[in-house]
């Protein structure tokens, strides 16, 4: 269970990394305050979202205080 | 900067009260600045200052006192849901979600989260839609922030990035654990032990 926990956070990472591939390199981006493809600035946010909590589990797990 | 409170010691801070305090200030910076950076990330602008500041004196002639008055509210803002969190929804949610009732990193890392998605849903159903939506004369902001101006549903994502940078950091930097950890497993007893 130990070494369990990482892998599923780097899954979490890996899963931001994927979404936020496809809505910045598929979908078409906004130019300054005009909005681009709203499906590609959604998966943006999801992917950054991801890739945050599965750093932030990571910390959080690495954590010498534990 | 550690320190010990009811057998407790705190990453931030000698007691509960004041790692709050710390903690929700620099989740409320460091999400505040990530807000003003997303533009960089292809995502829209969130700007929390200005839109307190249109809130309080609404649309005046000088951005900068808007911008300034906005901040001052916004910052007493983060680090009062800061302080809420860390003495009152910190020890309740392991109170009553009992896997998250030991006090350690990785839980006091979940409860942070949870509160970031609580502030979402707060954010999203309530605050943009019921205070700011009216200064534009209505219609400009969908339900719980599915639309935003020119934004589509990619607003609603953003704001959830912003609010789990904010419960991020806060469920990091504020991490009670026991003082002198014993073998095994220690359970907080009682919430009312973290005050």
């Amino acid at each position: 269970m130990a070494m369990r926990a990482p892998l599923i956070y780097a899954g979490l990472f890996l899963l931001g990394v994927v979404l936020l591939a496809i809505g910045a390199f598929i979908q078409p981006y906004r130019v300054g305050d005009t909005p681009g493809s709203e499906a590609g600035e959604s998966l943006v946010a999801l992917g950054l979202t991801f890739i945050l909590l599965g750093i932030g589990f990571f910390l959080a797990w690495a954590n010498p205080t534990q | 900067m550690g320190g010990d409170d009811s057998g407790l010691k705190f990453l931030i801070g000698s007691s509960a009260g004041k790692s709050a305090v710390i903690a929700g200030f620099i989740a409320t910076h460091v999400a505040t600045i990530s807000g003003l950076w997303f533009g960089g990330a292809r995502l829209p602008k969130f700007d929390f200052n200005q839109l307190n500041g249109w809130l309080a004196l609404g649309f005046t002639n000088d951005p900068l006192l808007t911008w300034v008055v906005g901040g001052i509210l916004h910052y007493t803002s983060g680090i009062i849901w800061g302080v809420a969190f860390a003495l009152i929804m910190h020890p309740a949610l392991g109170r009553f979600i009992k896997p998250l009732a030991a006090l350690t990193p990785v839980n006091n890392y979940i409860k942070g989260v949870i509160w970031g998605v609580v502030l979402w849903i707060i954010s999203s159903a309530l605050w943009v839609p019921l205070l700011i939506d009216p200064l534009f004369g209505g219609g400009v902001v969908g339900p719980f922030l599915t639309k935003f101006g020119a934004n589509g549903v990619q607003a609603m994502f953003t704001n959830l990035l912003w609010h789990l940078i904010y419960g991020v950091n806060l469920g990091l930097l504020f991490s009670p654990t026991p003082a002198a950890p014993s073998r095994g497993a220690w359970k907080a007893s009682s919430g009312v032990a973290m005050r």
